[in-house]
């Protein structure tokens, strides 16, 4: 216990303290913050041209706005999570494992009664707190955000719907940390380490979506899930087969459930299992480590 | 009678078709001084690493402190300080921090008295909110020596501890080897090249060639059978070539 608790507050220290790591949480931070501006935004001008139109006698349909819920001025934040949390998340889980070899401080640690199981976990541990604290920030801010915009505070079940949101980006997030972590372990250079989980997070966010539904790439950076192809298609048996490894689309599926998005309908319940047994199963790979692995060095 | 810190037994590691160290067998009482000496690639750092639990043997045992190097791993890293060549830490961490950390992976709770304690022995105060980052190689060596007796091992490795220091660096560290050894007992091993280091801070001393131990005695015994040879350095390279 006492490994798991020092590696998780060396992390958390060593993660605030590099700059990289700090301005691409602040990034991260700052886009999500804006999510519920660019939401306005978008509600404002559509909400003018309609009234416009409306006035001109061009249409009798109602606004399109109208009955949207006030989770919708978050519902950028899906996409943000996908694009630029998972790719800091990566950031960070590179770092937290390359730190030692980079450095050669891991024959400091492992010459100390130090279970590597507790070590890496330690380490997880403290990216997954500076990560909860990002996310719960964002939420705060967004919370807040959404509060100004519909002129009310948000009542309980939004509110908690916003909390769910940030748990299920919490575990989208650490799942990529872990890749992360992984290739910081096992690559021999530090281009490697990086580019190998930005790869597999690509073709997991952009290349599955699309071979299992037919969707136009552009499609896939809409916070909803890309739509199956139905029909009885070949993108059917491809999509049953490759749909449960495109977490991101996973992902998206529970967020727009969760946000209220009525164009998915649906139990999330099967996602959210998905992308937790994904998390577990990251888990205990990269925790399994064996001490050999740890102590190899860069080829630089 | 005294018992051994160290004792190793048809030690050996191979790495693919490279035997790095070969049935090192040898005993290091408790309270020694042992300087390891061999030319680059004798097997030196090998032999620290397998001490030290950072490498397995591919064949025989090592017992530290009666912990043995296979069966009771963590039981060695408990007793054991180890400072590796070019020692480097979190440079973006304070010393403290750094001192913090590695304490605490050691089982110390609250090590900041116990950092204090090491730090003044070591006259190394006042940079405690300094990054190690800033830090000379002199300075680091100090941390490094920190890092390795804050929590009191019964044994000290030493890998090529004066490495790259200017030669007041060198007679700092020569001297608080002493100090560790004389004031609390801590049974030193020292891998060096410095010869003249040796005469004056070991006991006892090895001589590896290409993974074989081809000599162990007492610094007296060994000075005494070579009467002809002005110096360890003759010594040494007599052995060596003997060996060769």
């Amino acid at each position: 216990m006492n490994t798991v608790l020092t590696s998780a507050r060396h992390e958390i220290l060593c993660t605030l303290r590099a700059r990289v790591a700090v301005l691409l949480l602040v990034v991260f931070l700052g886009m999500v913050s804006l999510s519920s501006l660019i939401g306005w935004i978008t509600n404002t001008t559509v909400t003018r041209v309609y009234e416009k139109i409306l006035a001109d006698g061009l249409t009798t349909a109602p606004n399109p706005f109208a009955a949207v819920s006030a989770l919708y001025y978050s519902r950028n934040s899906v996409i943000y999570v996908v694009l630029i949390g998972a790719l800091m998340a990566i950031i960070l889980g590179v770092q937290a494992t390359l730190r030692d070899r980079k450095s050669a401080t891991v024959d400091l640690v492992l010459s100390r009664p130090v279970n590597t199981v507790a070590r890496i976990l330690g380490q997880f541990l403290g990216l997954g707190a500076v990560i909860a604290v990002v996310l719960a920030a964002s939420t705060t801010i967004s919370w807040a955000a959404i509060g100004v915009i519909i002129g009310t505070p948000l009542g309980v079940d939004p509110t908690l719907r916003l909390m769910g949101f940030a748990a299920v980006s919490w575990v989208l997030m650490m799942i990529f940390a872990l890749l992360g972590m992984l290739t910081g372990l096992y690559s021999r250079k530090e281009t490697t380490a990086l580019l190998v989980p930005f790869v597999v997070w690509s073709a997991i966010a952009f290349v599955l979506p699309q071979v299992g539904t037919a969707a136009r790439p552009v499609a896939l950076l809409n916070p909803v899930p890309a739509l199956a192809a139905s029909g009885g298609t070949s993108f059917d048996l491809i999509g049953a087969l490759t749909g449960p490894f495109a977490i991101t689309e996973q992902f998206k599926r529970v967020a727009s459930i969760v946000l209220r998005d009525d164009s998915v309908t649906g139990n999330p319940v099967a996602s959210i299992l998905l992308l937790l047994a994904v998390l577990i199963a990251m888990i205990w790979i990269v925790v399994v480590t064996p001490r050999r692995a740890l102590r190899s060095g860069l080829n630089e | 009678m005294t018992t051994s810190a160290i004792s190793t037994s048809a030690l050996s590691r191979s790495f693919g078709a490279h035997q790095a160290l070969a049935d090192l067998t040898l005993d290091v009482a408790q309270g020694e001084v042992f300087g390891l000496l061999g030319h680059n690639g004798a097997g030196k750092t090998t032999t620290v690493n397998l001490l030290t639990t950072l490498l397995e043997p591919t064949a025989g045992d090592a017992s530290i402190s009666g912990h043995s190097v296979k069966t009771d791993a963590a039981g060695v890293r408990a007793c054991i300080g180890y400072l590796p060549e070019n020692v480097q830490f979190y440079d973006n961490l304070t010393l403290l921090e750094n001192l913090r950390f590695f304490a605490r992976l050691s089982g110390l709770r609250r090590p900041d008295a116990r950092i204090r304690d090491v730090l003044g022995f070591l006259d190394f105060t006042g940079h405690d909110t300094q990054r190690v980052g800033t830090f000379s190689k002199g300075m680091r060596q100090r941390v490094g020596i920190a890092q390795a007796v804050l929590h009191s091992p019964a044994v000290l490795f030493l890998d090529e501890p004066t490495s790259g220091l200017d030669p007041e660096g060198v007679r700092t560290l020569r001297e608080t080897i002493v100090r560790l050894n004389h004031e609390f007992g801590m049974t030193i091993f020292m891998n060096t090249h410095l010869l003249s280091e040796v005469t004056k801070t070991c006991t006892s001393i090895g001589i590896l060639n290409h993974g074989r131990l081809v000599h162990h005695d007492s610094m007296t015994n060994t000075l005494a059978a070579f009467p002809a040879d002005e110096s360890l350095e003759d010594i040494y390279f007599q052995l060596d070539s003997a060996a060769a």
